[in-house]
């Protein structure tokens, strides 16, 4: 008897003992979500921040004799064959017709990081790499340490103000070339360059990259006019969704009688974010750009016709496109706000012999406006980050003018624009030379999460907040 | 003692203001319902003309979407519903509630990334690292469960003080530098095992052997990506029903004899059920409707293949890039109307019905006299 309960309080001792495991494997997809979170968010804050950091250039010689001077990218295993080789990037495209060279380490004789190599940046042939021979300005000449120290006051002064003068170069393996000083952008010898000097190129490299257009088929320059149509979209998008979802919501909380429609229609709404954004776009091609805007052509712009002024895809009809993506969350949002507040509050209203309205515009949505704020900003964090149907009603590789400019009517409905996460998928997918573009595409992202990532939390403090401040009133 | 004066002069024109406003507000409500409404009858308008049509063969152009998009949906449900609902069994039953309070806004922050951020990450760097490591990443995908229960046995051999500084209600967190310890373990070993056992390529081996392809971009790659950007919504939803099941009946089934698992397992989950089946039906429904994560890393060719080493184009990819080329009117522009309108249907069918059963849910919680 003893003896049967010992045994069978042990099996079930074993059996507890097994199923102990479980929580850990739970507990271990709780590390796991965060663990990818964390790689996600580290990725592209290393790779996007590190690439203006001004990395050190190498000079290699081979085994063969040859020199070449670049910057290590990475390192890669050879394929089928032992041992590494490595990726550098070199410039010169003009010279030696490629950027990149891979080479195999044990090909390599000799690493040295000469304080003489300089990195350019030009316009039409993308980065030069390699040393600063002399500068010609009329008939006076600058040699030497006295180049690079009269290159770098011609380069601090703006654009239109520079002297006609030429560069003289030499690339690693002694080829020459002659440059005049307007095509050059920007000068660094990063390795003559101590850590705080390093810090302020990558402080500027970081304000250029957020202040310039971009260049050299996305590779270079900045994303602002992404920034600037982004914004500009999401704040039209914000003015237009704002009064349609709060009157929606009063309508739905405050006036419809509360019955079963109501109950479906609130339903309805619900599920509506949960509709593919991609849906919404079809929606806004067919109607928008179709309908309306095709018939706005017809009537008022029939003389440019073949040509669409409003019937193709533009800034008016994306924002009104994502203003609708957008409805139901502020709906929701706001009409959590209404139900939040007591009964009592209304009542005591009425009873003071309040109409409706005064006791919806002086009582109810003063008291509704943190929600409302709330279902805003999460609205605009939404929207920032969407892409998919903006690829259907007018988002553009590279619009050739900003939807806002001197032009009457300054603000341009009707122009195609740019946007950030367009622009991260167009380079990273479309680019010519998709290696040099990475860099500036981890930028992009990294720029558009912390936009998504601030305004979300903006969202989430703003009802914390709410929530504590209404709990101590009722 | 004046009595209230009840008529002011300006009353009428309060009552006035009040009834115009009135109105409006209706008329504005009732429009942006109509408006969203729209959106309904317009995909259903365009399509009608596909029934004049009646053309048979041009639906058959539709199926490899479907099929594209199915298999994407199904790779990446397969890969977030067992990470989202551990997660949420363990943040609603057994996380400190302190650190609950951090870790959820944490997860959820996870459904705010960009869809095309992670498309980019898949597709262009965790796509080729794949391609070049593929015996590492199956290794991961065994390894991480049991290293997880690893962890569990080793705990329970540890001594008392130590288990007490490294508690389960905090494993959430500090499973994490274990959990990327034996990751780096597994891809140290990897390439190693690969060498001795598996002839030193595994593709090569899957070409030889099975005839498998391999894409860059593939079903697999497509099922983390869009499991990753799915995880947070099913975790939200399944943790929120799981941490509403009222505490009494937890503690009425300890009472009864029932270790803390068989409360939890038996009692908690059973209530739960039909909550965590909600949460998975919208986790469903966001994975269906997903564009960018699809286009950007499956590769988008239209094909009717099973292996999750090929690549699959989806509805929603196939809308986003053919639609903006397609002529207004046409064949292909009605057909990518009907894939839009079907899409807004089934994710619309599943997001209701998972409401209803909330609600549903909701009422029964209320009934067992929960209410937290």
């Amino acid at each position: 008897m003893n003896d049967r309960s010992a045994s069978a309080s042990s099996r079930r001792l074993h059996f507890d003992w097994l199923n102990s495991l479980w929580p850990w494997l739970c507990a271990a997809s709780v590390a796991l979500s965060l663990l990818m979170l964390g790689a996600l968010l580290t990725l592209l804050v290393v790779r996007g921040l590190g690439h203006f950091w001004p990395a050190n250039l190498e000079q290699v010689t081979l085994n063969s004799g040859e020199t070449f001077a670049g910057q290590t990218v990475r390192e890669v295993a050879l394929p089928q064959q032992e041992g590494d080789e490595r990726l550098y990037f070199t410039g010169n495209q003009d010279i030696d017709g490629a950027r990149w060279r891979w080479v195999a380490i044990e090909e390599i004789a000799e690493r040295s990081h000469p304080v003489d190599l300089i990195r350019l940046e030009r316009t039409p042939w993308g980065d030069f790499i390699g040393r600063l021979a002399a500068i010609e300005q009329a008939d006076q000449r600058w040699e030497g340490e006295a180049a690079w120290r009269h290159l770098t006051t011609l380069l601090a002064l703006p654009i239109n103000q520079r002297p006609d003068s030429q560069l003289l170069l030499s690339t690693a393996n002694g080829q020459t070339l002659r440059l005049p000083l307007t095509n050059v952008l920007s000068a660094q010898a990063p390795n003559a360059m101590a850590w705080w000097q390093k810090t302020h190129a990558w402080g500027e490299g970081v304000w250029r990259f957020l202040s310039e257009g971009p260049r050299a088929a996305n590779t270079g320059g900045g994303v602002w006019p992404a920034i600037f149509g982004t914004v500009l979209m999401v704040i039209l998008m914000s003015v237009m969704v704002t009064p349609f979802g709060v009157l929606a919501a009063i309508y739905l909380n405050e006036i419809a009688h509360q019955g079963r429609l109501t109950r479906f229609v609130r339903i309805g709404v619900r599920n509506l974010a949960g509709v593919p954004s991609i849906v919404y776009g079809v929606f806004g091609l067919g109607v928008f750009v179709y309908g309306i805007g095709g018939s706005i052509d017809e009537w008022f712009f029939s003389d440019t016709l073949p040509s669409p002024t409003f019937g193709t895809g533009g800034l008016l009809w994306a924002s009104l496109t994502l203003a609708l993506l957008t409805l139901p969350v502020v709906i929701v949002a706001t009409e959590e706000g209404l139900a939040r507040i007591p009964e009592a509050q209304r009542e005591g209203a009425v009873a003071l012999g309040a109409t409706r309205l005064e006791m919806l515009t002086r009582i109810v949505l003063p008291m509704a406006a943190p929600a409302m704020l709330t279902g805003v900003i999460l609205a605009i964090a939404r929207a920032a980050g969407e892409v998919a149907p903006l690829m259907l009603v007018g988002v553009a590789k590279l619009a050739p003018q900003m939807p806002v400019d001197g032009e009457f009517p300054y603000l341009h409905l009707e122009r195609k624009f740019m946007h950030l996460g367009y622009h991260l998928f167009d380079t990273a997918f479309h680019g010519e030379d998709v290696q040099a573009a990475i860099p500036l595409v981890y930028a992009t992202a990294l720029l558009l999460v912390l936009i998504v990532l601030v305004l979300n939390l903006t969202a989430i403090f703003l009802r914390h907040y709410l929530r504590r401040q209404r709990g101590s009133e009722c | 003692m004046i009595p209230p004066r009840l008529t002011t002069p300006r009353q009428p024109l309060r009552l006035l203001k009040d009834r115009v406003a009135t109105g409006l507000i209706t008329a504005g409500g009732i429009g942006v319902l109509l408006a969203i409404l729209a959106i309904g009858i317009f995909l259903v308008w365009e399509t009608l003309p596909l029934l004049a049509i009646g053309d048979t063969l041009a639906l058959a152009k539709l199926s490899p979407l479907a099929w594209g998009t199915l298999k994407a949906a199904l790779a990446a449900l397969l890969f977030a519903i067992p990470i989202a609902l551990g997660a949420a069994i363990y943040s609603a039953l057994f996380m400190s509630a302190r650190l609950r309070t951090r870790i959820k806004p944490t997860l959820e922050m996870m459904e705010a990334i960009p869809g095309v951020v992670v498309g980019f990450i898949a597709g262009l760097i965790l796509a080729p690292w794949v391609e070049r490591h593929l015996a590492s990443a199956l290794a991961l995908i065994i390894w991480l469960p049991l290293s997880a229960g690893l962890a569990g046995l080793a705990w329970q051999l540890t001594k008392a003080r130590l288990r007490r500084r490294l508690p389960l209600s905090w494993a959430g967190l500090w499973l994490v530098p274990w959990l990327a310890l034996m990751v780096a373990l597994a891809l140290w070993i990897t390439p190693w095992i690969e060498q001795q056992w598996l002839g030193g390529d595994l593709r090569q081996l899957l070409d030889q052997r099975f005839g498998m392809d391999y894409a860059t971009r593939n079903a697999m790659i497509v099922g983390i990506a869009m499991g990753f950007a799915v995880i947070p919504s099913i975790y939200s939803l399944a943790e929120d029903a799981l941490s509403d099941v009222p505490t009494t009946l937890i503690e009425g089934a300890q009472a009864l004899g029932a270790s803390r698992w068989q409360a939890l397992w038996r009692v908690a989950l059973t209530a739960a059920g039909p909550g965590i089946f909600s949460a998975v039906m919208i986790g469903a429904g966001r994975a269906v409707g997903e564009t960018m994560i699809v286009l950007m890393a499956s590769g988008n060719t239209a094909l009717f293949s099973a292996s999750p080493f090929e690549g699959m184009r989806s509805m929603a990819a196939a809308i986003a890039i053919e639609l903006p080329e397609a002529a207004p009117g046409g064949l292909t522009y009605h057909l990518l109307i009907l894939a839009a309108l079907v899409l807004f249907i089934f994710t619309f069918l599943v997001n209701t019905l998972a409401e209803v059963v909330r609600q549903r849910l909701r009422r029964r919680y209320r009934h067992m006299g929960g209410t937290s």
